[in-house]
């Protein structure tokens, strides 16, 4: 009876402990599996960053035109509609997804003219003007509006005339022939021409749409001796680049429509300069010559204050001449495609060289981006036309521009810059990582310098020093301090604190130097005090005495910072700091921020190694102070090497903490993403630059996953910290710690 | 400054101690864990130089506390206080100005349980000349070195001083303590149960130890055991809480106690 009853008994617990081991499994195995599943996820999304370029072929088909040659090509924004512009004027549309041909239109050109140079004169409209063998020059528009109807788009495209105008005859000539033609229509509607007749002549019109009128120029005074072998303008027209037989490059600027003048020259190759083109932003030119050879060349300011352009990347070579060179509508890709059909897609930010191919025997006569430049539209000579899917998502994020030093567009050298969003789509994304975590660093830096001691004294105070009634006290004091918000820390020192410490610099500063000053002064006075007397303090009292030498300083400081700032510093000390170190006073700088981490981490410090102290069995202190050692030597020589793993878990567990820590960075840096040491500026840390910048990152985009990638990267500097305080930290206890 | 046995005046078992020099010597000692009650009453004893005197009774009778007085070790506990007076070397260790530091360097301690430092053996022992101002390596070689010999250790670690204490055996390590309590040269070497958690064969080493030591130091030792209280003490005090019922040499003490409950203890009849 008894023994089955404790049979049954013995099954109870049995399957409570079962139960009890399954839950506690259960618990331990979804938090890594909840762990893999973050870091699992944070790959996810920034991994396709690292995805090449690719091309997919959409259509190949031997085109049936009955015209010669086409000039131009274009399609619509959806892909569905091309059109080829051939010498005779007529405009083919080809549906891609039937295959056949649409409609015509036609620029009426007169009996036997011939179109010889087109020129394309945007990035996001098929607007383009023509020079004829007649000497005229007809500029249009072809639109490809769509159109719905019963739930289904139709694309209507139309070719409209914007204006068509004879060159004047040069003298003693007949006939004029447009040789080459660059042309450019720019957001305010003005037009700008410019060609080279077939005697050699380089001409430039203006058309200014607003007031109706039009400025001629005859550039070729200009070139001297050169001839030009290529022409382009910028897309808001203030940029014309002449490109010339010998390798020479000629800058005019038209910036001022009635005063246009050349305002740099210079050579650029030893070879013919054989295509040209900017690229979107207007400041990045492509240069292509005779050899094969590709370089982006911009404006950087040099040391007479002078936009120069200089050469900035060079490009992988073609194997023959460049032939063209185009600027994606979307970004700074560029294809460049040479004599024999080559073709080479470039990113010019990342100096990259993403595809290389060639899709035909034959040269390409005319080649277009898609609208969105999600696509590539190629002509031969043997009018076989491909159409190929381009899959180019993030070409502005590489190895070498999250984590190298890159050439911007604007400056004045290679520079780690974060600055992920402009004003306009034609803004140069600028995605260096390198400046977030230099400012993650430096806030966790000041934050450590300022906590770790703090926390590691009071720890030290309280475990061994203090009486045990102040230990009751303070312990739970500081732990209260690690419930309070990260968001009131941070508000109270970006929008109470900053403002005080600024208008209070000099007293803080005085404080640094007066404090420790009548500290020591003090404790040599105490030293003075007979030993007889000075024994009778109970220990931990000595408390008391740091009152007074506080409220001392204190008054110190405040009587004397007035009139030393007036005496010493004219005044004006944060105006002298600037004058004599060049450092600007920021209102949110380091040393707030790091006072305000430090606040933060303080409470985790302070508690762990203050466990870890404790936790020093008593033996070992009872061994040392029996051996005739002082308390303060059993602390440093017996205790706090015992303890050393727990102090050092504690440190790395704050250090952790501050890296991950982002309201308070958020709110007391400003965000500046800036490379300097200096405590008197801010920064911007990789946490709150998550905060920042995720809600306004399109899903999906270069931005979002690169803030994904710093997700991934804080993960991994966490998760190192964490376990290299494991690791070190189970070491340091195994030596010091086997009691 | 020793105390001749002349001046010992109120000590009534002292008629036994007539040879022996003085070198502690408490008065009218009581010592208070709380306000409650005491935790030594009104004790007088008087341990002489150069002897071993052992402290013997039933658990926590006190004899602990009283051997921690001779240090000023129960300072460390939070809230006693104690009346009376503690002489050593005819100073009164309780006056204000003493030194605490100078006055461990003189009574060193060894516990229980042995608790040598997490580090290596030739630090632990450095550890008190070091604490008390020596610095010179070969000095501090020469006193680890005597302190090891004397404490029977010498031959089993002199070839891995630098190896950390906590890797001798328990033996070892409590032989280290008293090694490391020696190091300071102390007048007088305090034991707290110093084999109680050691296995018989190294229990008999430390008392051999004791043996040797007794020549150059006062040794008072704590201890549970009535046997080892037999073999390595000159003396022996009997404490009954918070009293001491009997002092006096070893010998008499064990084969013709004064009295009842002294006799009583030794014959196993409590304990």
């Amino acid at each position: 009876m008894i023994k089955s009853e404790q049979t049954i008994f013995q099954r109870r617990v049995d399957r409570a402990n079962r139960r009890a081991r399954f839950l506690i499994t259960i618990g331990g195995y979804s938090i890594i599996v909840s762990i893999v599943g973050i870091l699992l996820f944070l790959i996810y999304q920034s991994l396709p960053l690292s995805f090449k370029t690719s091309m997919k072929d959409l259509l190949i088909v031997e085109l049936p035109l009955r015209v010669n040659k086409t000039q131009l090509i274009g399609i619509d924004q959806y892909q569905e509609i091309s059109y080829f512009l051939d010498d005779k004027g007529e405009a083919a549309y080809y549906s891609i997804i039937n295959r056949d041909f649409l409609t015509r239109d036609s620029i009426q050109l007169e009996d036997g003219e011939k179109i010889i140079s087109p020129a394309k004169g945007s990035l996001n409209k098929e607007v383009f003007a023509v020079g004829t063998d007649h000497g005229r020059i007809i500029t249009s528009e072809i639109r490809m509006n769509p159109r719905y109807q019963d739930n289904r788009r139709f694309i209507e495209p139309s070719l409209k005339i914007l204006d068509t105008f004879t060159v004047a005859l040069p003298p003693e000539t007949e006939v004029n022939h447009i040789e080459k033609i660059a042309f450019c229509q720019n957001e305010d509607g003005n037009l700008f021409w410019s060609w080279l007749d077939h005697t050699g002549n380089l001409h430039l019109k203006i058309y200014n749409s607003e007031d109706d009128i039009s400025f001629d120029y005859l550039l070729t005074e200009y070139l001297g001796r050169e001839k030009v072998s290529t022409l382009t303008f910028s897309y808001d027209g203030e940029k014309l680049i002449i490109g010339s037989q010998t390798g020479e490059l000629f800058w005019f600027d038209l910036s001022d429509e009635e005063a246009v003048y050349l305002r740099q020259n210079w050579k650029s190759s030893q070879f013919a300069i054989t295509a040209l083109a900017f690229l979107i932003g207007n400041s990045s030119l492509v240069i292509g010559d005779q050899t094969g050879l590709i370089e982006v060349w911009f404006p950087v300011r040099d040391e007479n204050d002078q936009f120069r352009f200089k050469p900035i990347h060079q490009f992988k070579e073609m194997s023959a001449a460049v032939i063209q060179i185009l600027g994606s509508p979307r970004d700074r890709t560029f294809l460049a495609i040479d004599e024999t059909g080559r073709i080479q897609l470039n990113y010019s930010t990342s100096n990259q060289t993403q595809l290389e191919f060639k899709k035909s025997d034959y040269p390409v006569v005319a080649a277009s981006f898609a609208p969105k430049a999600d696509g590539i539209i190629l002509l031969d000579q043997k009018q076989k036309l491909g159409m190929y899917q381009l899959k180019n998502e993030h070409p502005e994020a590489t190895l070498k521009t999250l984590f190298g030093k890159v050439w911007y567009e604007g400056y004045i050298q290679p520079e780690f810059v974060w600055q992920s969003t402009g004003g306009s789509d034609e803004f140069e994304a600028k995605l260096s990582i390198v400046p977030l975590i230099f400012g993650t660093l430096k806030g966790t830096f000041y934050a450590m310098i300022f906590s770790v001691p703090l926390a590691l004294l009071a720890a030290i105070y309280v475990s061994q020093f203090s009486p045990r009634w102040l230990s009751r006290i303070i312990k739970p004091t500081v732990e209260i301090m690690a419930a309070l918000p990260s968001v009131v820390i941070g508000f109270l020192a970006g929008l109470y604190f900053s403002p005080l410490f600024e208008k209070h610099l000099m007293t803080l500063v005085l404080y640094t130097f007066i404090l420790p000053l009548i500290f020591l002064l003090s404790i040599f006075l105490w030293r003075l005090v007979p030993e007889e007397k000075r024994m009778r303090v109970p220990m931990g009292w000595e408390l008391l005495f740091v009152i007074p030498v506080l409220g001392i300083s204190s008054l110190a400081v405040l009587g004397l910072s007035n009139p030393i700032e007036v005496t010493l510093f004219s005044s004006n000390f944060k105006q002298w700091l600037f004058e004599t170190s060049g450092q600007n006073y920021d209102q949110r700088n380091s040393i707030v921020v790091g006072f305000a981490l430090g606040f933060a981490v303080i409470p985790i410090i302070f508690t762990i190694s203050e466990d870890a102290l404790s936790n020093v069995p008593n033996s070992l202190s009872s061994a040392s102070l029996a051996l005739g050692a002082s308390r303060w030597q059993t602390v440093r020589r017996v205790v706090i090497p015992a303890a050393a793993g727990g102090i050092f878990a504690a440190v790395m567990l704050g250090f952790g903490r501050v890296i991950g820590e982002t309201m308070i960075v958020l709110m007391a840096t400003g965000n500046t993403p800036i490379l300097d040491l200096s405590p008197l500026n801010g920064f911007r840390a990789m946490s709150a630059c998550i905060a920042v910048e995720i809600p306004e990152a399109p899903v999906g985009g270069t931005l979002y996953r690169v803030l994904f990638l710093i997700a991934f990267l804080l993960f991994i500097f966490t998760f190192i910290i964490n376990s290299l305080s494991a690791v070190i930290g189970d070491r340091l206890r195994k030596k010091y710690a086997r009691f | 400054m020793v105390v001749n046995i002349q001046q010992a005046v109120s000590q009534k078992t002292a008629g036994f101690l007539t040879d022996e020099k003085i070198v502690i010597e408490t008065l009218n000692l009581f010592f208070y864990y709380s306000s409650d009650s005491p935790a030594l009453k009104d004790v007088n004893i008087i341990i002489p130089q150069k002897k071993v005197t052992a402290f013997i009774g039933p658990s926590g009778c006190g004899k602990s506390t009283l051997l921690r007085c001779f240090n000023r070790m129960n300072d460390l506990i939070p809230g006693t206080y104690h009346e009376g007076k503690v002489l050593i070397e005819g100073e009164d260790i309780n006056k204000t100005g003493i030194r605490l530091e100078r006055l461990r360097n003189k009574v060193g301690m060894v516990f229980q349980k042995s608790n040598p430092f997490p580090m290596s053996i030739w630090e632990n022992v450095a550890f008190g000349p070091k604490v008390n101002g020596i610095t010179d390596n070969t000095d501090l070689d020469e006193m680890v070195k005597s302190a090891l010999i004397q404490a029977d250790l010498w031959r089993e670690v002199k070839e891995r001083l630098d190896q950390s204490a906590l890797d001798l055996s328990g033996g070892q390590q409590q032989r280290l303590c008293i090694a490391r309590a020696l190091a300071n040269k102390p007048h007088i070497i305090l034991m707290d149960e110093p084999a109680s958690a050691l296995d018989p064969i190294s229990t008999g080493k430390i008392e051999e130890t004791i043996d040797e030591l007794k020549n150059q130091y006062t040794i008072v030792i704590v201890t549970h055991n009535m046997q080892q209280a037999a073999r390595v003490s000159d003396y022996t005090a009997f404490m009954m809480t918070g009293e001491i019922i009997e002092f006096n040499d070893t010998r008499t003490l064990f084969t013709n106690p004064d009295k009842k409950l002294t006799e009583e203890y030794i014959t196993g009849r409590f304990g």
